[in-house]
């Protein structure tokens, strides 16, 4: 579904992305790992159009995606969230939910900003994440653990096809990450699929079926989680770190 | 009963009532002129509400869409003998137009750029009208017929009289566009876009599209305004219509009434332009309305930070919370 060719993305002398190639499967969630510094953010803004690769190309269900601005990635069908939370802090949680809303044409522009058949999807989407309550509260005002549910919510609002998540468990308590885990769990048996980058190595082993290595921008791994955890050059990169790995 | 206060239904019929009687039960001269001026000034900011208030973009340039609204006028009406009540409203396409080219260009830059970018517009505006002496009569400025429709010329106790139901249709438009965007999908884009570029973009909003269009729509209104100034004045030059403090004027009154929401603009206009003539009459014609404009901005902004529509409203809505509540535990 997603194929990323030899992309490359240095930053003055620093190769933050050197060469790196994968392929994500539809339906699968895939996990993305690697020591901080290994290119994962990176990869995930040039995969969404923020950055533009120096070299290699991007393959999005066989189309090149690279040359794209981000908002017309976002109409291909791939939904983001960011490493740290972002919302629209002074809108309501209502209207962060239809802000993603796709639509085209200069009609619908100009058309009603919030319509009853969004609205309604929206309120479906905020009772799956338990905030239907908030639906009129300033997003700012909500707790870190709500804005994450919040921003995973509306990215829903777009249909995407695929979602990458950008460590989705990041500063979050543990209930929470359970509730986040079992939302991407039935998404992804509803079609989705995933592209995860996570420290949490319990979360990336139980969810993800197939897990891609990074370090220092170059893929050195890629297998099932059983395979990754027991992988030498992975517990090298991971040097420091390895009791987390399997824990 | 306070919420009734806030409530369109009362402010909106009592207040066209009112500027709709207004130079029929006014007849001062001056009066008059400082009700056109205060409709205009509440247009200028509004519309420049769109891009600044909405999308956040902070142009201190707007000046440059006012004052070439007025030299296109002042031109067709001198060459072709188009009438400037009619022809305003065509010219002011091609102010947009031009609008949404310097959009597409300037709106790259983000934050004190922008700002630095949009005040550049407006010398070059004015270096432009002050050089191209062959059209634009250059310092001189250009001059206008009287007043008047046809043959017929306006006798000078009704002169006022057009331009203030002029200056009134077309505050009742750009209102109505403010408020029509405000309500669409493409409003709601353009907060999104003021709260956080990059995260709009990310959800599939068209940034770039949407500043510029946001860009151009807010120029079309100040291009009619430039138009119709230009012919109640029957003179302009450059020094005096590209003036960057026209430009800081208009977004200090938005910020006073209240940036980005869609009646502030309009109240801060009806608060600082009678005010700003009241001290000139009493103080004479210095610079003093300047300062006074200051103190007052100060004020405001050191107790109303957000401005004085959105403090009031959240004052109201906190009072209804508490009374509710109240009414709940009894």
């Amino acid at each position: 579904m997603l194929e990323v060719n030899q992309i490359s993305k240095a930053f003055g002398g620093i190769r933050a992305v050197d060469g790196c190639s994968l392929g994500v499967e539809r339906g699968s969630i895939t996990g993305l790992i690697g020591p901080n510094g290994s290119g994962k953010t990176t990869l995930f803004n040039m995969i969404t159009g923020f950055y533009q690769p120096d070299g290699g190309s991007i393959l999005f269900n066989d189309q090149p995606i690279h040359h794209l601005l981000p908002s017309q990635i976002c109409h291909r069908g791939i939904g983001r969230t960011f490493q740290i939370t972002r919302l629209f802090w002074k809108m309501t949680v209502l209207e962060n939910m239809i802000v993603p809303v796709r639509h085209t044409g200069w009609r619908t522009l100009f058309s009603q900003g919030v319509k009853k058949h969004e609205e309604e999807r929206a309120m479906e989407l905020l009772e799956l994440v338990g905030l239907t309550n908030f639906r009129d509260e300033e997003a700012g005002k909500l707790s870190f653990g709500q804005q994450k549910l919040v921003e995973f919510a509306a990215i829903l609002m777009s249909d995407p096809e695929l979602i990458l998540l950008d460590e989705p468990a990041g500063g979050i308590n543990p209930v929470m990450i359970e509730k986040i885990m079992e939302m991407v769990d039935a998404l992804n048996h509803q079609g989705k699929t995933f592209l995860v980058v996570e420290h949490n190595m319990r979360l990336v082993m139980e969810l993800c079926q197939h897990i891609i290595v990074l370090d220092h921008g170059q893929k050195i791994a890629e297998g099932k989680p059983a395979a990754i955890q027991n992988d030498p050059l992975v517990l090298e990169a991971y040097l420091g770190s390895t009791e987390h790995v399997g824990a | 009963m306070m919420r009734l206060l806030l409530s369109n239904r009362i402010w909106l019929p009592l207040g066209l009532a009112i500027l709709l009687a207004y130079p029929l039960v006014q007849r001062s001269q001056y009066y008059q002129h400082v009700m056109i001026m205060t409709m205009m000034a509440a247009v200028l900011s509004s519309s420049w509400n769109i891009i600044g208030g909405y999308a956040g973009y902070t142009s201190l340039g707007h000046a440059a869409f006012f004052g070439l609204g007025g030299y296109l006028v002042a031109l067709a009406h001198n060459h072709f003998d188009w009438h400037p009540f009619i022809s305003t409203w065509f010219l002011a396409v091609i102010v947009m137009t031009v609008a949404l080219i310097l959009g597409w260009i300037s709106l790259r830059t983000h934050g004190s750029a922008f700002v630095v970018v949009t005040i550049a517009m407006v010398f070059i505006f004015r270096l432009v009208a002050l050089n191209l002496s062959s059209i634009t009569n250059g310092a001189r400025g250009l001059t206008q017929p009287r007043p008047g429709w046809g043959d017929v010329q306006w006798s000078p106790d009704f002169i006022k009289v057009p331009f203030h139901y002029m200056m009134l249709v077309l505050l009742c438009l750009t209102i109505f566009a403010s408020w029509r965007i405000r309500q669409s999908k493409f409003g709601l884009g353009l907060i999104a876009i003021r709260e956080d570029e990059g995260k709009a973009e990310a959800v599939g909003i068209n940034t770039m599209l949407y500043k510029v269009l946001a860009f151009g729509f807010s120029a079309y209104f100040m291009g009619v305004a430039g138009g119709i100034y230009s012919y109640f004045f029957t003179y302009i030059d450059p020094q005096f219509i590209f003036d960057v403090f026209t430009g800081v004027t208009m977004v200090l009154i938005a910020i006073l009434g209240g940036r980005g929401t869609l009646w502030g603009p309009v109240l801060g206009a009806f608060i600082m332009e009678p005010l700003g003539n009241w001290v000139i009459g009493t103080f004479g014609g210095t610079q003093i309305h300047l300062a006074v404009f200051g103190g007052i901005l100060l004020v405001v902004m050191l107790f109303m930070p957000q401005g004085i529509l959105p403090t009031i409203s959240n004052v109201v809505k906190q009072r209804e919370k508490a009374r509710v509540a109240n009414a709940v535990s009894q």
